[in-house]
């Protein structure tokens, strides 16, 4: 499957090449960070989607690559583009995660353009307005939301730990049986150790709002004392991918993933059907992606109604929560509507929505965030 | 080049201009990144005053990590140089054209293998309940509850072993197939065992082009990122990881530079000893 459609990926690539001097089409320029299945959801639904409706229109992707470096490497070729003083930029649409997306903003190099298309009126979320403390309000859209939680086999715990505390309790009597990514392979295992962080720092709401105070991070010895006794009995996975790949062979039984990788690798047979999910007290991070366009964009226009197009109830119903079992970007009551109410509650099975908006946090604002990592590197795996 | 061919050839003006791309593409595609790299590991990101802050920090958080690489490399390196002179050797040495035929056909094919696809297929090989282990519980070697994961610094290792391995045997037997074969026959004439003719009489004839396959190894494993970000979940692990960290996630080129000259300057120990090596060469 994959395979196939790296091939058609390649295979349309060319095709576009090959066909672009011959006609006098516009070409769309997508970029797009995040893992295989974001590229694919673009290559394979909603480009052609938009090439049916604009047929004059070619849609071409490229993928990053997943977490904060694949959007580290748009945004290096917007600084670059925005160096050199060029008055076009050949990035139409971009799609990146959140933290990164802020630091765009914050260095000019995005369009306000949510004023512009009908489907800005959708969004009311929180995060729409707020990518960790930059405030991004008209300049993005969220493409979806995304969420951590624990995955485990029911089948050999068939008590899941509700917190981080019986977590803790949990690892001593199952030494090794818990595994997760540490914070360099990954964004689960980053969300992991914030969602340790919110638990024993002491004060999760400044973390998540500011205001920043450099001072506050020498206050977090005990939270990464306590973290290093907790990884002694802790397996380690290699990335994302890697927790779910040790769930499967059964070398784990339990593990921090992203939902909607856990229910795709499960719909595609990668993991047992009878694996869960658990939404640990007193919360998880989860982020959203955002479609958003550069401040110079060749085709801009054509960028806000593709991003229109992709952010519509309809495209989000079919593409966002059916086909790759995301939480919907805009506002959930615009979406329903146009939902089976099966696939709606396929999305909740593990996870219930009363749940999601207790526990599903935002990851911290930038400054604390990487005080956050840091502080990990220095004082729990050094 | 020596000093007579230059003068019946194109002239000194036509001997740069043949150069001067090759010259060119070395300054632009190394020389000033270098530059750049060594600028803003010493201030912050190329501007303000210079400072040996990133050095001091890179030290304070990787200093586990940098002894960690130096030793994963250094051992990799050594299993390298023993595996590959025993491949050699049994091509050069051995009496079963059978097996010679077989060897020589088997060992290059991990030449072809890019380093991010070997690390996948030991990613699979080598977990708990990977392959290996499967196949040794399966014929009974092992008891199921003692496979063990071989994905930490014992299997960066094993990847780079089995990577790296053909390509400096591949050297070796070159030119241990050109070494004067009378040397092997005067051993075998008195009697020494096959591994003391490989040891005493074949190894120190080829010791130089071993030691440059060495060092170019050693060289290559220093850069590889895929690998311990595939195979190795724990910490330490090795440098590459630690400057793509710093730069995808605080963007922060300031210590990666810094861990990058740290590199440089690893390499840069080998790289000596490979030059002077070649001038000798050069010189005899």
């Amino acid at each position: 499957m994959t395979l196939k459609s790296v091939l058609t990926g390649a295979i349309s690539g060319a095709v576009i090449a090959v066909s672009m001097p011959a006609s006098a089409e516009t070409q769309l320029n997508v970029v797009t960070g995040g893992s295989q299945n974001m590229v694919e959801y673009v290559t394979d639904y909603l480009g052609p989607l938009f090439e049916e409706l604009h047929p004059s229109v070619k849609v071409r992707v490229t993928g990053t690559g997943p977490g904060d470096a694949g959007s580290q490497k748009i945004l290096e070729k917007l600084e670059a583009q925005s160096a050199a003083g060029k008055e076009q930029w050949d990035i139409d649409v971009i799609v990146a995660a959140q933290k990164k997306t802020g630091e765009m903003k914050e260095k000019g190099l995005l369009a306000d353009f949510r004023g512009n298309i009908e489907t800005g009126k959708m969004v009311t979320r929180e995060t729409a307005e707020n990518a960790l403390g930059v405030y991004v309000g008209g300049y993005v859209m969220p493409m979806f939301h995304s969420q951590t939680a624990i995955a485990y086999n029911p089948a050999l715990v068939p008590n899941p730990p509700e917190s981080y505390d019986e977590l803790r309790e949990w690892v001593k009597k199952y030494p090794k049986q818990f595994g997760y990514n540490g914070i360099k392979n990954g964004m689960s295992g980053v969300a992991f150790v914030t969602g340790w962080m919110y638990t024993y720092s002491g004060d999760a709401k400044t973390l998540q709002n500011g205001p920043y105070d450099t001072a506050k991070k020498d206050s977090w010895a005990d939270a990464y004392a306590g973290l290093k006794a907790f990884n002694e009995n802790v397996t380690f996975t290699p990335g994302n991918a890697g927790t779910l790949d040790m769930l499967n062979r059964g070398e784990i039984v339990m593990g921090p993933v992203w939902v909607d990788m856990f229910y795709s690798w499960q719909a595609d047979g990668r993991i047992p059907p009878n694996l869960k999910l658990k939404l640990i007290a007193p919360g998880m991070p989860g982020q959203p992606y955002y479609y958003a366009t550069p401040a110079k964009a060749t085709n801009k226009e054509l960028a806000e109604k593709f991003i229109e197009l992709a952010t519509s109830p309809e495209v989000q119903a079919e593409g966002i929560v059916n086909r790759f079992n995301w939480y919907p970007g805009i506002d959930a009551d615009h979406v329903k509507a146009s939902l089976d109410e099966k696939v709606w509650n396929k999305l909740f099975t593990d996870v219930t929505p009363l749940e999601l908006a207790q526990k599903g946090k935002p990851f911290p604002i930038g400054p604390y965030f990487d005080d956050i990592k840091e502080g990990y590197e220095k004082q729990v795996s050094n | 080049m020596s000093g007579q061919s230059m003068s019946v050839g194109p002239g000194r003006t036509g001997a740069l201009l043949l150069v001067a791309p090759a010259l060119l593409m070395i300054g632009f595609l190394f020389v000033y990144p270098f530059g750049y790299s060594v600028v803003s590991a010493f201030t912050d990101n190329g501007e303000g005053s210079w400072h040996i802050a990133n050095f001091t920090k890179a030290i304070e958080f990787y200093s586990k990590d940098i002894l960690f690489t130096i030793v994963i490399v250094s051992l990799s390196t050594a299993i390298i140089g023993i595996l590959a002179v025993a491949i050699a050797g049994y091509l050069t040495l051995g009496e079963n054209p059978t097996a010679v035929a077989i060897l020589k056909w088997l060992y290059r094919w991990p030449l072809f293998i890019p380093f991010i696809v070997s690390a996948q297929l030991m990613r699979t090989f080598l977990a708990k309940n990977g392959m290996m282990n499967n196949i040794l519980t399966s014929s009974g070697i092992i008891e199921p509850l003692a496979a063990q994961s071989y994905l930490d610094w014992r299997g960066i290792v094993i990847t780079f072993v089995w990577k790296q391995t053909p390509f400096v045997a591949l050297l070796v037997a070159g030119a241990m197939a050109s070494i004067d074969r009378t040397t092997i026959d005067a051993g075998r004439i008195f009697g020494a065992s096959r591994l003391r003719i490989l040891i005493e009489l074949v190894v120190p004839q080829i010791a130089t082009t071993l030691m440059v396959g060495l060092i170019l190894s050693y060289v290559v494993m220093l850069s590889v990122l895929s690998v311990p970000l595939m195979i190795n979940a724990q910490s330490p692990t090795m440098l590459t990881v630690d400057m793509a960290w710093r730069i995808n996630s605080y963007g922060d080129y300031g210590v990666a530079n810094a861990l990058g000259i740290m590199s440089y300057l690893f390499t840069g120990v080998v790289a000596w000893f490979y030059l002077r090596q070649s001038l000798k060469d050069k010189g005899a």
